[in-house]
């Protein structure tokens, strides 16, 4: 890879080509996401709401307001952990199982596949949509079928553990095969050798997973889980076509916390601090995640 | 089973163990496409066939009708579209150059750009939709195509240079120098010899971009009005407002969902090497 890279009597030459070839990714960048950033950080230390148009300075204040507010520290934060870590880690239990499944072989296994597949290419709004009509308390699927088996209905949007399970699954379902697809790949480019080996030696494939084929794929498993965990921390379009955060919002994620103050309250300066807050929030458990993959990727 | 004597187990073992694996396998396949499947037969069925929809077996074409008939609809789907269409090219064209960028050179401006696209992969997207709204607004240009095309082109810009990234690393390098030494400028190296050799994987990544814009919303949620409506919106806004009309609500679904569709049974190879980074 060095050697495009030695030319070192055309020093400058070289520069220039490399900036030439981000400038217009760069320029996009600069215009559609660190200006809206600026924005935002300014409005939010501003009484940036509709009914002041001098949008005074208010320092910290909004900042305070949210990290002080109990529907955001007792309702939203445990929220979108909690959708963060049992979203991530269901989808890569369930994957995990397929892949090693899918990577056996078996007659039928490229439809299988086909099949499994299939979610990924679903919009998350699409989905959720599914899932509404499915949990619908009245002529929803689910109620019907357990009512003809004798358990009582549910109003399954009306609860919030089982709005929260339901908006759970939906994530479940649209990134566990994500997650089968690139583990699948991973598990088909090990090393055959230390496999055969174990099979002469007889050993449990119970030893072999945990001993073998675990260890040889954390790496892919990390880079996964990180990718994922960032992506799942700024869910919005399931929570919102689901539940849109309700009942009595207790189904919100810090997306739909941030959204609803900027643009259903109206209250920008408040929104644009939350999304901060939030951008904080997950920039520090990026880099954190980021020095896991590092670590695990040199080991 | 666990009266079963061994012997007689040990001769029925084989044959049950792969009957049961064949039944398992089965069922996790029609538990995850049952609801895609659930959402077709919905789509299919006469309004009272949908709030009874487990009694009778009639059968309609009439509710892709209807919904056709919505001009509100065939607008969005034609806007999403478009939209989609131009932001895969647009966003392929910015990142294939950033991407090489990153693949083939070392030193303090590649590792800039990286931190900076690793740092802006992960502020979420809210972050920068919210405020967007009013750039997009001094700029006059919210709730038209461009509005939406140009931030739906950022969004892609971090991740898929990322992606390029690893599309370039797999492709040997040598060649580009045997270029450079014949006397080939830099950018001949990159657009005649690397990016040749990159086609497959830019196609793959194609597929996928085209797929996310379309399955979009957050960003078309917040930056479009009454003009330009794409598709994800507009179902979801019927949600809440017509939420009682799930054959039609069912049929827009099932056509929105038909490019995801084709592209699962003709672009399948391509979705999972683009998929696979």
């Amino acid at each position: 890879m060095k050697v495009l890279g030695q030319s070192r009597r055309r020093f400058g030459e070289q520069e220039r080509f490399m900036l030439l070839l981000i400038t217009p990714a760069a320029l996009l960048m600069a215009l559609f996401q660190v200006l809206p950033i600026a924005i935002g950080a300014n409005a939010s230390f501003r009484d940036w709401a509709l009914n002041n148009p001098k949008k005074t300075w208010v320092g910290l204040s909004h900042y305070i307001d949210v990290i002080t507010d109990p529907a955001f520290l007792q309702v939203v934060l445990p929220n979108t952990f909690l959708f963060m870590a049992v979203s991530v880690a269901g989808a890569l239990a369930i994957g995990l199982c397929l892949a090693l499944v899918l990577n056996r072989g078996f007659r039928g296994q490229k439809l299988v596949q086909t099949m499994l597949l299939l979610p990924l290419m679903v919009a998350p709004v699409i989905a959720a949509i599914m899932m509404r009509w499915m949990f619908n308390d009245q002529f929803g699927i689910v109620n019907v079928v357990l009512e003809a088996i004798g358990i009582e209905g549910q109003p399954w949007m009306a609860q919030r553990w089982s709005a929260f399970g339901v908006i759970l699954l939906t994530d479940i379902w649209l990134w566990t095969p994500w997650f089968m697809l690139l583990l699948l790949a991973g598990l088909q480019s090990l090393p055959k050798e230390p496999f055969e080996a174990a099979a002469i030696d007889g050993t449990t494939s119970w030893r072999v997973f945990r001993y073998l084929t675990l260890p040889m794929l954390r790496p892919v498993i990390v880079v996964c889980v990180v990718i994922r965990s960032i992506d799942a921390f700024r869910t919005f379009d399931i929570v919102w076509t689901l539940t849109g955060g309700g009942p009595a919002r207790s189904t919100e994620l810090f997306s739909l916390y941030a959204y609803v103050h900027a643009f259903l309250n109206l209250d920008f300066g408040k929104g644009s601090a939350a999304a901060i807050v939030g951008a904080v929030i997950i920039l520090v458990v990026g880099l954190l995640l980021y020095r896991l993959m590092d670590r695990v990727m040199k080991v | 089973m666990g009266m079963v004597k061994q012997p007689v187990f040990a001769e029925i073992a084989p044959a049950a163990r792969r009957a049961f694996f064949a039944l398992a396998v089965f069922a996790v396949c029609l538990l995850f496409i049952f609801p895609v499947l659930w959402l077709i037969l919905t789509s299919l069925r006469p309004v009272s066939g949908v709030y009874y929809v487990h009694r009778g077996l009639e059968f309609t074409l009439g509710n892709f009708a209807e919904v056709l008939r919505d001009e509100r609809i065939v607008h969005a789907f034609v806007n999403s579209g478009l939209i989609a269409t131009l932001a895969t090219v647009l966003s392929l064209m910015v990142t294939v150059s950033s991407g090489y960028m990153l693949s083939r050179f070392r030193g303090p401006i590649a590792r800039t750009w990286f931190g900076t696209i690793y740092v802006f992969r992960c502020v979420p997207y809210i972050s920068w939709v919210l405020p967007l709204y009013f750039v997009t607004q001094s700029w006059g240009i919210y709730d038209t195509y461009l509005g939406l095309l140009l931030p739906h082109i950022a969004v892609h810009i971090c991740f898929f240079s990322w992606l390029m990234k690893g599309f370039f690393d797999g492709i040997d390098p040598s060649m580009e120098y045997a270029a450079l030494i014949d006397g080939c400028t830099r950018w001949g190296a990159f657009l005649r010899v690397a990016l040749p050799s990159a086609i497959p994987a830019i196609s793959a990544l194609a597929v996928l971009c085209w797929l996310f814009t379309w399955n979009e919303f957050l960003f078309a949620l917040i930056l479009t009005g009454q003009k330009t409506p794409v598709i994800t919106v507009v179902m979801a806004q019927f949600v809440s407002e017509m939420g009682l009309q799930w054959n039609l609500m069912s049929a827009t679904a099932v056509m929105a969902l038909l490019p995801a569709f084709v592209l699962t049974l003709f672009g399948q190879k391509y979705v999972i090497r683009g998929l696979k980074i």
